[in-house]
């Protein structure tokens, strides 16, 4: 099933992405796939044993968040879905992208200098690539300061 | 070993060590009393603090074996017997040796030898005995230090740093202690016996109790609760969620209450339009400044209790109002901060609002009342214990099995939700901490303090407040406070006017309130901006600085006003 996957954080630095996602569905009458990924990497430093607990309220909010995207979507005039998954983010996204045979992803640039992921600016193209190469999509960035 | 089968072992192994710590002292507490001559005395350092554990020996001149032995008991008092058989005119003297303190020998007169000979029980003159500076004071300080440090900066979890250093304190005691006495800190017994059980027993009952509660749904509800009471007023919604958000953190901890409440306030907040951490930042603030209100709301509030003997009304009585006070001034506070943020219209769309509705629904109704009847019952022993000698950690352990038993929930996900490495942490955080007491480093600390702030007990006051609210916003608060509790003390015995306990209430309030002065001084400041990142609304250092620090002077500046009052004014 052909699409747009939009990996989503919420925010501000969401907004870019989030619009340049349905700019390009609207254009190609394609269908967007916001994902939200749980991540619980901060908890690693506290002692939390009720992970499942916390991870359902994470989850909860992923899918409000991705429920704003989707009624700014729909608004829009594009069609749209939410996909919340665990893990890491990056690898979630090539997961989404080679599942769905998706045409596009679409990402942002990192927003400051110096951030230690897949978005930062010397890491950036690499993760492009390997988007391009696992999963067949073409990438489309977004301006700086948008973007997971 | 499957986890029902390791939670009993574990469980059995707490209680054995508590057991066995107490059966070990019944020895020491076992004297015998024969109507023969005695010899009795007390043995005590500096400070005027009982020595216990010392060396006592009757001893003869010329003689290579002790005439009669015993050990000083906790309150550093001594009874020696007096032999029978010893009738030959010979030089007597009591000699005391303790690890750590440079050893005394005093001589006994020739009346005193007599009276003994006649059968009479001769009371010796206090000894005190003056702290030797070694190679184990040494090495008991650095390893506290670098324990601190570890935690600090993040290197080591908590508990790995704690532990490393426990470990390394007690591998020197035996192993460098085998070569030289000199590496001696204390043994494994000694080490142990700094364990307060009644800490980790409590913080163990309240985290079953915990567990089932935040199943139930009820923090998702109260914070949608607080959206349809506010009417849509999002001023009036920050005041109301502030003081969810408190009283949660008074009965339970700060760090589950903000990892519940803070999910849906991120919620509430993109339904309105605006900007969560306007919501976030007051709700975790007044965590920190609410949880001190109660025995059970903070991990230092349960070290203090335990430590000090004060019991969940003290804390009613004493802290309560003054923590009010503190939360009516952060709630006129962050309106006046946030301000800007607070102008949203107040309406919700309706898929939104449908959306909220389904995340903030009772999950578990049945549970909720159940939790309800036993939450009651527990606050009804917490407040009325006292009267019957309960201790607190009783009275955990009393309310989480009948829950365990009530409703019956998967025990394996209970016995995960019991969060072993804080236990292990703070188990091992006593003995770290024993050893630099047991050294005598604490005793110089308190030397130093006390000089520094002489008989004055306002003064006292203000230094304990400020000093650990300052210190907290980048030191862990929890090692901190478990630091300073035996120099509370003896302050609280040298200062006049101190006797009260009110320095242990000033600790309190600066250990906790503290953590609102950065980022990293409050777990629970880390889980907020740890889900807040993860919603796209990262809390950096200097914005939880610009926000928190204000809010922290303000709040302790209140709280201190109200000690103040309370124990000068009112008496």
């Amino acid at each position: 099933m052909p699409g747009i996957v939009c990996a989503v954080r919420g925010g501000p630095g969401s907004h870019a992405t989030v619009d340049k996602a349905i700019s390009l569905a609207t254009q190609k009458g394609l269908t967007i796939y916001f994902l939200y990924v749980v991540n619980l990497d901060f908890l690693n430093r506290s002692t939390i044993t009720r992970i499942h607990t916390v991870e359902e309220e994470m989850r909860e909010m992923g899918e409000f968040i991705l429920l704003t995207a989707q009624s700014k979507a729909e608004a829009a005039g594009a069609a749209a879905q939410g996909v919340v998954r665990d893990g890491v983010v990056s690898d979630e996204i090539v997961k989404l992208s080679a599942d769905l045979h998706a045409d596009y992803v679409i990402l942002g640039r990192p927003r400051r200098e110096g951030a230690e992921n897949v978005f930062a600016h010397d890491q950036l193209a690499r993760f492009v690539e390997r988007i391009e190469k696992e999963s067949g999509a073409s990438v489309a960035l977004t301006d700086p300061g948008s973007g997971q | 070993m499957n986890r029902a089968l390791r939670f009993s072992f574990v469980f059995a192994l707490l209680l054995a060590g508590a057991f066995l710590v107490m059966a070990h002292e019944q020895p020491l507490l076992a004297q015998t009393t024969t109507p023969q001559a005695q010899i009795v005395g007390t043995v005590h350092d500096r400070q005027n603090q009982p020595i216990a554990r010392a060396d006592v020996q009757l001893r003869a001149e010329g003689s290579e074996e002790p005439l009669a032995e015993t050990r000083t008991q906790p309150d550093g008092t001594y009874k020696l017997q007096f032999p029978a058989a010893d009738a030959a005119p010979r030089i007597l003297s009591v000699q005391v040796q303790r690890s750590h303190f440079a050893g005394q020998t005093l001589p006994l007169e020739s009346g005193q030898v007599s009276r003994l000979r006649a059968g009479e029980t001769v009371a010796l003159p206090d000894l005190t005995l003056l702290r030797r500076v070694g190679l184990a004071f040494w090495i008991a300080t650095l390893l506290f230090v670098l324990m601190l440090v570890l935690i600090a900066t993040g290197k080591l979890h908590n508990t790995l740093a704690s532990l490393f250093s426990a470990a390394l304190l007690l591998g020197i005691s035996y192993l460098g202690g085998a070569v030289s006495e000199d590496f001696f800190v204390f043994d494994f017994s000694g080490a142990v016996r700094y364990v307060d059980w009644n800490v980790i027993f409590l913080i163990m009952g309240m985290m079953i109790v915990i567990a089932v509660v935040e199943r139930t749904g009820i923090f998702q509800w109260l914070a949608f609760f607080a959206y349809r009471l506010s009417g849509g007023r999002i001023w009036l919604l920050l005041a109301v969620l502030m003081v969810f958000t408190g009283i949660a953190s008074a009965l339970l901890d700060n760090v589950t209450t903000m990892l519940l409440m803070v999910p849906i306030t991120v919620q509430i907040s993109m339904a309105l339009g605006m900007n969560p951490l306007a919501l976030l930042l007051p709700e975790v603030l007044a965590s920190n400044v609410f949880g001190i209100s109660t025995l059970v709301g903070t991990p230092t509030n349960i070290l203090i209790g335990s430590y000090a003997h004060l019991s969940f009304n003290d804390f009613l009585k004493n802290q309560t109002p003054g923590v009010l006070l503190a939360m009516i001034g952060l709630i006129l506070y962050t309106e006046y901060v946030y301000r800007r943020e607070l102008r949203s219209s107040g309406q919700i769309s309706p898929v939104l609002l449908a959306k909220l509705e389904e995340g903030a629904r009772i999950r578990e109704p049945g549970h909720l009342k159940k939790v309800g009847w036993v939450g009651l019952g527990m606050l009804v022993l917490f407040v009325t214990g006292e009267q019957f000698e309960l201790p607190p950690a009783v009275t955990a352990l009393l309310g989480a099995t009948a829950l365990l038993l009530w409703i019956q929930p998967n025990i394996e996900e209970m016995i995960e939700a019991v969060d072993w490495t804080t236990l292990v942490f703070f188990i091992t955080l006593f003995i770290v901490v024993g050893a630099i007491q047991e050294v005598g480093l604490i005793s110089f600390i308190a030397d130093f303090i006390g000089a520094l702030v002489g008989n004055n007990l306002v003064l006292t006051m203000l230094v304990i407040i400020w000093f650990s609210a300052v210190l907290s916003t980048v030191i862990p608060n929890i090692p901190f406070a478990a630091a300073l509790l035996p120099i509370v003390t003896f302050l609280s015995t040298t200062v006049p006017g101190a006797d009260n306990k009110v320095l242990f209430y000033c600790l309190s309030v600066g250990a906790a309130m503290g953590g609102n002065g950065s980022l990293i001084g409050a777990s629970a400041n880390m889980v907020t901006a740890g889900i807040a990142e993860r919603a796209g609304y990262p809390i950096t250092f200097n914005y939880f600085l610009k926000k928190g620090f204000p809010a922290m002077l303000l709040t302790v500046a209140l709280a201190t006003v109200w000690l103040l009052v309370r124990f000068l004014v009112i008496g």
